[in-house]
């Protein structure tokens, strides 16, 4: 066992626990070459069934976090422990059981995906990948199984054959969350998942993420700029700024009682931009 | 008494070379006054982009105006010939890009690219020009333009690189200025920073804004009027105050619900966002009828026969829905 301070606590019920993570960068030119921490010693959890936002500007590390979170990065430093196992250093042998209970859905479904891919090819992938690199041999999506994914997530099953060139950005999304569900994780990391969509979509997407939640009890790390959406669907609130979890509260706290500068001014913006609407709303009745 | 920007009954289809033509706009109609703030609200695929390309008569080669007329200060835009179009780019009528990271030459520094675009319009001396690209980027909210003016692309920031695709939009002093979802890339901050900018920018030249947004929270406190668009028609317009406070048109109902709850309730319940279920039609086969049509909770008989007339309940104010007028 190691001798680290969290794992005396066995029976704690957070699925996440990332603890001191520190990620490095190495930038500028070969003669110049410049380090940019961007994550400074990160330390949070999340409890199963709950969601975890990180919200901040752009550069400000979360992205990096939730990169290291699902080993897409090797930390430099620190722990990232599921249900008590330290994943942050083993190699890929080792993570591959873990690699199926984390999945990552990112900002731009479209480019993350084989243009050329049918519905059916995309959601089958991941378990295409993961029974080759288990057992050496392909093993198929049932479509019975595609068909229960796609009606999940709000698509009809009947496109199980067309191309996704097909499909408009809010369904890439949906296909996207279908191909993270396939492998019945546990913990999603929505990397900016509903940025970048329509308001109207970004509305479905966000209730299809909340539905799934407490359909099948995951754990989500949603990692958003936009601090008013995601209070509507998490629990606790972490704020990142300058590559430094500045302030990790409950949403209510962080959107009504803020105390770091970097929360407050997020706030703000937020709050700018509500009483604007309030007032345009209110103009004439009062 | 012609508007300063005046389009009439605009019909835009785009033709690719493989699939089925696609009329992107079906009929579009909007003036805009000088000194205007007029927001576009539409989603994806609306025909919101198509609108600002063809007021700049830059549409793509496979889309054809199959009618209609566009006149700016009194000049039908559909005559001009390109080297009149050119005179007016940039100088009398300019657009902000929605990605500065994509429109800027990560090759010139921000100073030379603002100076080019002077350069293009206006008989000015170098030395000239370099004090005028000074005091843009003043205007545009940098306090050391020196530097900035030395700054290659990929040395700024986001933000700051929207202020240079601003600054080298009004270099010119435009009367009219389109800019097409001029934060989208941005973060919360600093698209009320943008906002601010834009709203000084008409208060101190008088320049009429095209505004292109998903977002209606955008347009609170910044447009004073709103056209509405769905599927290549506008479906509604009303001044701001108007469409927050009692929309007509059922689409724009549900959008301004959404953008009102994801704000003003900032609640820790994790409760489910108002939505507007299924997709805009696919635009090679759009409904005959109103195409809000199915995914309308109020639809009616007559919405899936026919598309519904513009009705005019108050001056200033249109709405294309079968629950109101006659």
């Amino acid at each position: 066992m190691h001798n680290s301070p969290t794992n005396s606590t066995d029976e704690t019920p957070s699925l996440l626990r990332v603890h001191g993570l520190s990620k490095r960068y190495v930038r500028g030119a070969l003669w110049r070459r410049v380090t940019v921490a961007a994550v400074n010693c990160v330390s949070f959890e999340i409890p199963r069934g709950q969601t975890l936002a990180l919200v901040g500007e752009s550069g400000s590390g979360k992205s990096t976090v939730a990169r290291c979170v699902t080993r897409l990065e090797r930390p430099d430093t620190g722990q990232i422990l599921i249900d008590g196992t330290d994943i942050s250093s083993i190699d890929s042998r080792a993570l591959a059981p873990f690699r199926a209970r984390i999945q990552m859905v990112f900002q731009d479904a479209g480019t993350a995906m084989n243009p050329r891919f049918t519905a059916l090819e995309v959601i089958e992938e991941p378990l295409l990948i993961q029974s080759k690199s288990r057992t050496g041999n392909n093993r198929p999506l049932s479509h019975d199984a595609a068909r229960d994914l796609m009606q999940e997530v709000g698509l009809t099953p009947d496109w199980m054959h067309r191309s996704i060139r097909h499909f408009s950005g809010g369904q890439r999304q949906r296909l996207a969350l279908a191909r993270a569900l396939t492998l019945r994780p546990q913990l999603l990391v929505l990397d900016e998942t509903l940025s970048g969509l329509d308001l109207s979509t970004q509305a479905q997407i966000a209730n299809l993420l909340l539905d799934l939640q407490a359909r099948h009890g995951l754990t989500y790390l949603l990692i958003s700029h936009d601090l008013a959406l995601v209070s509507r669907l998490a629990d606790t609130i972490g704020v990142m700024s300058s590559g430094q979890l500045v302030e990790i509260g409950s949403t209510r706290q962080i959107t009504s009682n803020p105390t770091h500068a970097a929360t407050k001014k997020l706030l703000a913006s937020v709050q700018t931009a509500a009483s604007n609407l309030s007032t345009v709303m209110m103009m004439g009745t009062a | 008494m012609a508007n300063f920007v005046q389009i009439r009954d605009l019909k835009v289809t785009y033709a690719p070379e493989t699939g089925a033509p696609v009329r992107a706009l079906e009929g579009v109609s909007l003036e805009i006054a000088r000194g205007e703030i007029v927001g576009i609200l539409g989603e994806s695929g609306c025909g919101k982009s198509t609108l600002a390309s063809a007021l700049l008569r830059l549409l793509p080669p496979h889309a054809t105006c199959e009618a209609g007329t566009i006149s700016i200060d009194g000049r039908d835009l559909m005559q001009l010939s390109e080297r009149d179009l050119r005179a007016i780019r940039g100088k009398e009528v300019s657009m902000i890009p929605q990605d500065p990271a994509l429109s800027l030459n990560p090759v010139m520094t921000a100073g030379s690219q603002i100076s080019e675009v002077l350069r293009a319009h206006l008989p000015l001396t170098a030395k000239q020009r370099r004090e005028r690209v000074m005091e843009l980027l003043r205007e545009v909210g940098f306090d050391s333009p020196e530097e900035i003016y030395a700054a290659y692309p990929h040395q700024l920031s986001g933000g700051q690189r929207q202020r240079i695709a601003i600054a080298q939009a009004i270099s010119c002093v435009p009367a009219l200025l389109i800019a097409d979802e001029p934060t989208s890339k941005l973060d919360a901050s600093l698209q009320t920073e943008i906002v601010a900018l834009l709203s000084r920018i008409r208060q101190q030249h008088g320049t009429a804004i095209l505004v292109i947004s998903h977002d209606p929270s955008l347009f609170a406190g910044f447009a004073d009027r709103i056209a509405v668009m769905y599927a290549g028609r506008i479906v509604e317009v009303g001044s701001t105050a108007a469409i927050f406070r009692k929309s007509l048109h059922p689409y724009t109902q549900a959008l301004v619900s959404i953008a009102a709850s994801t704000l003003v309730s900032a609640t820790d319940t994790k409760a489910p966002l108002p939505a507007i279920a299924g997709e805009s039609p696919d635009p090679t086969c759009v409904p005959l009828g109103c195409r809000f049509e199915p995914r309308c909770a109020e639809r009616m008989e007559a919405c899936s026969i026919r598309y519904p007339a513009e009705f005019i309940p108050e001056p200033a104010r249109l709405v294309s829905c079968f629950k109101y007028g006659e």
